[in-house]
């Protein structure tokens, strides 16, 4: 019997593309927590329920094929299961080919753990005229089997049932049966031996932990006993000389051996046929010609609809933050505090949550649509067709759409990185997206050529930015990639999933997740970033803002001596301060700084062009903004990994708009 | 006789090993692609280097070409020119992989769909081949010999 008085934990587990998170949807509904698993960047999805006098924590584990990890997902699982074995599985296999996750199940099933199997998808099955023999299936692996439809939540009551009368009745799972080579069955045996007679007290089957630690040299922690260790060592050799393979792909070859004589008993026709639709729809969409095309197309729909529709919904968020304002500061109550108290509040923290609130409609609907295109199993197919390129980065081709959208905005392209296979694409892809030209920069580059160039050259200084853009990320991808900075790239195996409707409940569920997380986890940082930049330019109290005699000013001019060799003066280095917020700030900042009542009069009095193309490769180099730079906090986990990308940015920038404004200087220009 | 899969759409092998690279093979093993998986090129990516694949329990992967090449395979469904294609073995021809013109051309000279062949000299140009049924010997093209599909048989009577 289960412990009554604590939350019992069941782990729902299976490999990816099995409908494993609808599901988790329909059993947990609205009822779910988000958190981070210890240590990485990978999100922790949880959920309650009841069933009957039983209160349930739902663990969504990350897909895996394994419990031998090859990607950080995978390693979240094995440490999930072996340090925190969870009082019941819930494994689901994918009906339409129960061959790809029955080796995980197997692998499962011999933990020992009370552990129930959904076979999702049954109805797609059922479409396509073919039977499963359910019964066989739940024999052959000693726990019991329900069909189920997370889509239509067929089966879904069944599956409640099947699990409260596991919590209320739990059985020690019967191990499967799957045939080793001799020599492998006798060191499991002779090492579970050694586990039965150890002192240390095993919630996991010691069959189980013996193969763990066979296939697993990284495992070390289940079994503390040195003599177990030592055995494992010497047994390892003696089986890998004796197979010629490597345990686990030996372990692998007969676990796959069992699924398949598995299947051949379970279902009435091997192999199932093709997915049609996929392949008529893969025919076109992944056409050697025709596929960029149509994907480049598709980003530019995307690119559109999140900017055109995004971009009308952030002013009328910030008209009702601009009224809010008015509203306030007229208030009696208000209008009587001191001066540089209104301001603070005003231009520190009203403006700091301006600045978060604006996101909002901007990251919605970019995770909207990464869902709607993560769902169809378009993501993957994406990958494939712009592999070749972003190889070359070290990168896969999924990483494209995330620099591709820091285009738009750097905030949700740093989010959407989540998405991403592995911590070397997540880190690289997270430090390049603040090298894109993002709508921000853009306001300010358009403001400015405007003024510092003739109308016939202006959109060719554009041009040069955006290629600028380009070879920046190249150049910055080669250099994390040269400098091993997240790590070696992992090899691109990905499995190409057949194209399903995305479900509307799915994505909402997701785009909310994802505004919570923003919010938890990014708000504060802004906020104090900019309450910080406020302090800046409004302190001392008895002078100006944003004047020479402001600790910025003082900053500005102090820095100088680095600023002048790029032609940058002090006043543009406090916008460029003001710029860490927000960088369309930066045009509000230098119209504040030269205070005169005309800026373009100003600008183009004070800067040559040479001076503002400086200033604006340096705009666009220089550190991402504050909402960027506490997203890549946020998603990488790591201080080191977020300071990096500002001395990058600071690096780059120096280096870049130096070497312009000197060749343009030796060349003539002014 | 193992060599790597030739990265062509259409082309199928059986996999012998899984490679040298120990990543490389632990992750296919455990996505289900293992020694004696039969594997077959669907298609490649713009640009090549990234290839899709399916295995004959009805799973699609996206590889590059590297790990592919990694692989090593016994070919059983290669085009005609194919290196690992030898003399005194049986082909059933699969497909042809042309315009309209070549495969009329070719189904004047008794080329068609299964078929089964046996090539009797293959390091010439043009090569030669027999058309077992009709029992009649033809030379080919090198340029005719890499359109036409085949697949390996063991005995031209079944």
């Amino acid at each position: 019997m289960i412990r009554k008085n604590k939350d019992i934990v069941i782990a729902l587990s299976s490999i990816p593309n099995t409908g494993k998170t609808t599901l988790f949807n329909v059993l947990t509904a609205s009822n779910q927590s988000t958190g981070n698993w210890p240590g990485v960047s990978i999100e922790k999805k949880y959920g309650h329920m009841t069933l009957g006098e039983f209160k349930i924590q739902l663990v969504d584990l990350p897909g895996a094929y394994a419990l031998l990890p090859s990607t950080e997902e995978e390693r979240v699982v094995r440490d999930f299961f072996l340090k925190t074995p969870p009082d019941i599985i819930l494994n689901i296999l994918d009906a339409r080919n129960l061959y790809r996750g029955l080796s995980l199940t197997l692998q499962m099933a011999m933990s020992g753990l009370p552990m129930l199997v959904a076979v999702n998808m049954i109805d797609e099955l059922q479409k396509q005229g073919a039977e499963l023999d359910i019964p066989i299936l739940s024999e052959h692996l000693g726990v019991p089997v329900i069909p189920v439809s997370a889509r239509t939540g067929e089966g879904v009551p069944e599956l409640q049932h099947a699990l409260y009368q596991v919590i209320k009745k739990p059985m020690h799972t019967r191990s499967p049966h799957i045939s080793f080579p001799p020599v492998l069955e006798e060191a499991v045996k002779s090492i579970s031996r050694m586990i039965d007679q150890s002192s240390e007290p095993q919630k996991l089957d010691h069959n189980f932990l013996a193969m763990r630690l066979l296939e697993d040299e990284k495992n070390t922690y289940t079994v503390q006993d040195q003599a177990v260790g030592m055995a494992v060592k010497s047994w390892r050799q003696r089986v890998e000389r004796n197979t010629g393979t490597e345990i686990p792909v030996t372990c692998a070859k007969c676990r796959f051996n069992a699924a398949r004589g598995l299947v051949l008993e379970a279902t009435d026709q091997k192999p199932l046929p093709p997915d049609a639709h996929t392949e008529k729809i893969d025919r076109i969409l992944l056409h050697r010609l025709f596929g960029l095309p149509l994907f480049l197309l598709t980003m530019l729909v995307l690119f559109q609809a999140i900017y055109g529709l995004g971009v009308p919904l952030q002013e009328i968020l910030s008209q009702g933050f601009d009224a809010g304002e008015s509203w306030l500061r007229a208030q009696q109550s208000i209008a009587m505090l001191p001066v540089w108290l209104q301001s603070f509040l005003f231009d520190g923290l009203w403006q700091g949550v301006g600045v978060v609130t604006s996101f909002f409609p901007i990251i919605a609907l970019f995770f909207i649509f990464m869902s709607i295109i993560e769902d169809t199993g378009y993501m993957t197919r994406a990958a494939f067709l712009m592999d070749r390129l972003m190889h070359q980065l070290g990168l896969d081709g999924k990483a494209f759409i995330n620099l591709l959208l820091g285009y738009g905005c750097n905030i949700p392209a740093v989010m959407g990185t989540r998405i991403l296979s592995s911590r070397y694409n997540r880190v690289v892809t997270m430090l390049l997206i603040p090298f894109t030209l993002c709508s921000a920069r853009l306001q300010v580059f358009v403001f400015l050529t405007a003024i510092l160039f003739p109308p016939a050259i202006a959109p060719w200084v554009l041009f040069t930015l955006y290629i600028g853009s380009f070879i920046a990320i190249f150049a910055m991808g080669l250099l994390l990639k040269t400098l091993r900075i997240a790590g070696k790239p992992e090899p691109f195996i990905m499995e190409i999933p057949p194209y399903r409707f995305p479900m509307i409940k799915s994505v909402a569920l997701r785009t909310w997740q994802e505004l919570k997380d923003f919010l938890y986890q990014a708000a504060t940082l802004i906020i104090a970033g900019v309450v910080v930049v406020w302090l800046l330019t409004h302190f001392p109290a008895d002078v100006p803002s944003a004047s020479a005699d402001t600790w910025a000013g003082q900053l500005g001019q102090f820095f100088s001596p680095m600023f002048t060799p790029l032609g940058i003066h002090w006043q543009e280095t406090v916008a460029l301060l003001f710029g860490f917020i927000a960088k369309e700030i930066v045009i509000g900042a230098l119209a504040v700084i030269y205070g005169g009542v005309n800026l373009k009069i100003q600008i183009a009095a004070h800067i040559t062009p040479l001076q503002g193309f400086s200033f604006m490769l340096f705009t666009l180099l220089y550190t991402p903004c504050i909402a960027t730079l506490a997203a890549i906090r946020a998603e990488s986990r790591s201080w080191r990994i977020t300071i990096l990308s500002l001395v990058l940015g600071l690096g780059s920038a120096w280096i870049s708009s130096f070497l312009l404004y000197q060749t343009g200087l030796v060349i003539g220009f002014e | 006789m193992s060599s790597p899969l030739t990265i062509r759409p259409g082309c199928e092998c059986i996999i012998r090993s899984l490679g040298q690279d120990k990543k490389v093979a632990r992750r296919l093993a455990q996505m289900g692609v293992l020694p004696d998986t039969r594997i077959k090129v669907i298609r490649l990516a713009p640009f090549g280097g990234t290839i899709e694949v399916s295995i004959d329990q009805g799973q699609y992967f996206a590889l590059r070409a590297d790990e592919v090449n990694a692989l090593d395979c016994e070919m059983v469904v290669m085009p005609l020119s194919d290196k690992t294609v030898k003399i005194n073995q049986y082909y059933r021809v699969r497909s042809l992989f042309g315009g309209k013109t070549f495969q009329q051309k070719m189904e004047q000279q008794g080329i068609i769909p299964s078929i089964v062949i046996q090539p009797l000299e293959l390091n010439t140009s043009p090569i030669l081949i027999e058309l077992i049924e009709k029992k009649k010997n033809l030379t080919l093209g090198l340029g005719q010999a890499d359109k036409i599909i085949i697949e390996v048989i063991d005995d031209p009577q079944k």
